[in-house]
């Protein structure tokens, strides 16, 4: 893999696309461009694409069906662009297979960092996550993807805070897998700001008040002593 | 509602069966009215006749001077032996005169050439021990009067005959009653049921249309009669074409979404390159709040469409999640924690709201107290600041769309006040309501209230 990330930029229109190659090309990558699903194809077989930042809402084939594809392939990661706000539009691509999702209109620093935190952990040999499921249920409880609800064993619905719900779907999409506190940073925090490790051990701590609120809960979400957290509870797909 | 009940019959049955029982009850009465008239004129001639053959009868022998005593003709025959001779005019006291029965006899006997200045008719009760009727033939069953006439003669002296008299009006009266009793049991009953098989496709297009949700069930079943059915297709036209309408306009809303979002999205790019820094955020600010105001007008526009489902949700977790993303972004909110509140609502569409009424205390005030309160009949979610409030005759104002109070928030960037109005809108399609309320020693409190 050469030093500069190779990615392919596929979205149809043009006011986004160029100057958006432009901006990933400042900020080191090399881009290349297709204006549809079609062209996607031909560079992905032209030359080795580290990752595609793919637009949902194409004409012809749409970047759902562009991103299931190269989920299957298994070789690229992919990042949608979605126009559309509804939460079940987002999470449809995540379980198309996507590695990661921005909303339009989004910020093109939000999506290079993004992109890099996947690159990260390509690079770093870790398990690419299973495509997302609409639901995961643990020790009694169940998180919807679809509409980002945490539901507690009695079917009442414990809203969560963006963070809190990034957090534990790491943790749900790895179970039994040890997370150190820079994983989950990497992990949950997409956006530019500058996130501490203590936000991490306060959402964490959150999150267990918010179980142990209700009648029988263990304690799901375990500390690791000097590596990090862990979900302790076996994890069904739903 | 409260008209319905006050005046049972305003449903279309009970007016039927009102009416046509008044109907039926003004034909029976005139009806009634016409036969007592020809019975009366019946028992005038019944009555008049005897009585003027008699008198007539009695004052010829009389003035042939052949009969002297208080008792004319003794008991030869029936028309002298009913009727007397009286020193003087019998007593009235008391007693009913039926002067249509004098006048009668007068001008009879005028016509017959008999003498006669004065006529006396009077009703009285019949005396079962009287001879003449006791020993000839006893009055009928029905009768129980009789009637006295008696004529004055020249010298002064009167002729007195008496003649059962048939009363038998609170007889008609009561046949009167029962005729129409037995009416209404025979028409009523069909009645009624005509009119509930009118009336009950009406309810249930009234209950159809109340519950009215554009494409949600199936249409009305067309039955009852021909009138009816006809009403009952012309509304699942009418349906039809709400919901072809509605469906048109979110396919529109989605478009202009879409339209919209993608030059947004291409200027945010753009921004970047912008190096002023203080420039850059500016405008990134403004494409951002270009972003939410379209979010919220699509919302709003979309609210009401079948959409996410109620579930039972903790409404203190939820006011929690909203207050800790304001903090991830770093603005000054608080909570105050409350215990689990289970309620049954729209989970992301109230966190809209809430979320909207916390931009707005941000936006204006800069920080936000949050807390959850309840009691037996409602939860709410109090958004409370410090910032300048809002003058009490507009805090109506405010709550409608597209209203913004220059004068008093004032704010840099331009915008549209829809967030307000679509908390409100939430809460009411959730069944509660948004209030406003400026707090003793300055700022706004507003309350999203939502029923138990």
């Amino acid at each position: 893999m050469a030093d500069t990330p190779h990615l392919l930029l596929v979205e149809d229109e043009r006011s986004i696309r160029e100057p958006l190659a432009a901006f990933l090309t400042r900020d080191g990558f090399r881009v290349t461009q297709a204006g549809d699903a079609e062209a996607a194809r031909q560079r992905l077989s032209a030359y080795a694409i580290d990752l595609a930042v793919v637009d949902v809402m194409m004409p012809g084939e749409d970047g759902l069906s562009l991103c299931r594809s190269l989920a299957r392939a298994g070789t690229v990661p992919v990042i949608l662009l979605t126009a559309r706000t509804e939460e079940a539009d987002r999470v449809g691509g995540l379980s198309a297979g996507a590695d990661d999702y921005v909303v339009k209109p989004f910020s093109p620093r939000e999506l290079a960092a993004r992109i890099r935190a996947v690159l990260r952990r390509v690079r770093a040999g870790e398990a690419r996550p299973m495509a997302q499921a609409q639901a995961y249920g643990f020790a009694g409880w169940q998180l919807h993807t679809a509409d980002r609800a945490l539901v507690d064993p009695g079917g009442v619905t414990v809203p969560l805070s963006t963070g809190e719900y990034n957090l534990l779907l790491a943790l749900v999409m790895r179970p039994g897998q040890v997370l150190t506190r820079d994983q989950l940073l990497d992990l949950t925090q997409g956006r530019e700001a500058g996130a501490f490790d203590r936000a991490i051990d306060n959402q964490v701590s959150r999150l267990r008040r918010k179980m142990e609120g209700a009648p029988k809960a263990p304690d799901i979400i375990k500390t690791v002593w000097g590596g990090g957290y862990t979900l302790s509870a076996e994890v069904t797909r739903l | 509602m409260t008209r319905a009940r006050r005046w049972p019959a305003r449903s279309l049955s009970g007016q039927m069966a009102l009416l046509l029982a008044l109907a039926l009850f003004i034909a029976q009465a005139l009806n009634f009215t016409l036969l007592l008239r020809e019975r009366r004129t019946l028992r005038l001639a019944q009555v008049t006749g005897p009585a003027v053959a008699r008198l007539v009868d009695a004052s010829d022998r009389n003035t042939s001077g052949r009969s002297q005593g208080d008792r004319l003709g003794g008991e030869r025959d029936g028309h002298r032996s009913r009727v007397r001779r009286l020193a003087s005019a019998p007593s009235v006291a008391g007693l009913d005169r039926e002067t249509q029965v004098e006048a009668a006899v007068l001008s009879g006997l005028r016509e017959a050439g008999a003498p006669g200045s004065r006529v006396v008719a009077i009703l009285r009760p019949i005396n079962p021990k009287d001879p003449p009727f006791r020993r000839r033939s006893p009055p009928p069953p029905d009768v129980d009067q009789e009637i006295v006439i008696a004529a004055e003669q020249p010298d002064g002296s009167w002729l007195m005959t008496r003649l059962p008299w048939w009363g038998g009006e609170a007889g008609l009266v009561w046949r009167l009653a029962m005729q129409t009793l037995i009416l209404y049991a025979a028409m009523l009953l069909p009645v009624l049921w005509v009119a509930r098989r009118i009336a009950a496709p009406l309810r249930d297009l009234t209950a159809a249309a109340e519950r009215f949700v554009p494409g949600d069930d199936a249409p009305m079943a067309e039955r009852g009669p021909p009138d009816v059915t006809a009403l009952v297709a012309a509304f699942n036209r009418l349906r039809a074409r709400v919901t072809a309408m509605l469906d048109e306009k979110d396919r529109m809303l989605g478009a202009i979404g879409h339209d919209l979002r993608t030059p947004l999205a291409a200027l945010r790019v753009r921004l970047e390159g912008i190096d002023d820094e203080p420039d850059r955020r500016r405008s990134i600010g403004l494409v951002e709040e270009m972003d939410r105001t379209l979010d919220d007008i699509l919302s709003l526009a979309r609210l009401g469409r079948p959409g996410e489902l109620a579930t039972e949700v903790d409404l203190a977790a939820l006011a929690d999640a909203v207050v800790e993303d304001f903090r991830d972004l770093g603005a000054n909110v608080t909570y105050a924690d409350h215990p689990r509140l289970a309620l049954r609502l729209r989970p992301t569409m109230i966190r809209r709201a809430v979320r909207n009424l916390v931009e707005n205390a941000v936006k204006y005030a800069g920080t936000a107290e949050v807390r959850v309160e309840q009691d037996a009949r409602e939860a709410r979610i109090v958004v409370a600041d410090r910032g300048p409030g809002i003058p009490a005759d507009r805090l109506g104002a405010v709550l409608e769309p597209f209203t913004r109070l220059e004068e008093s928030r004032n704010r840099d960037t331009g915008g549209i006040g829809l967030g307000l109005a679509l908390a409100r809108a939430i809460a009411r399609e959730a069944g509660g309501d948004l209030h406003l309320r400026n707090r003793d020693g300055g700022g706004l409190a507003a309350i999203l209230a939502l029923p138990r």
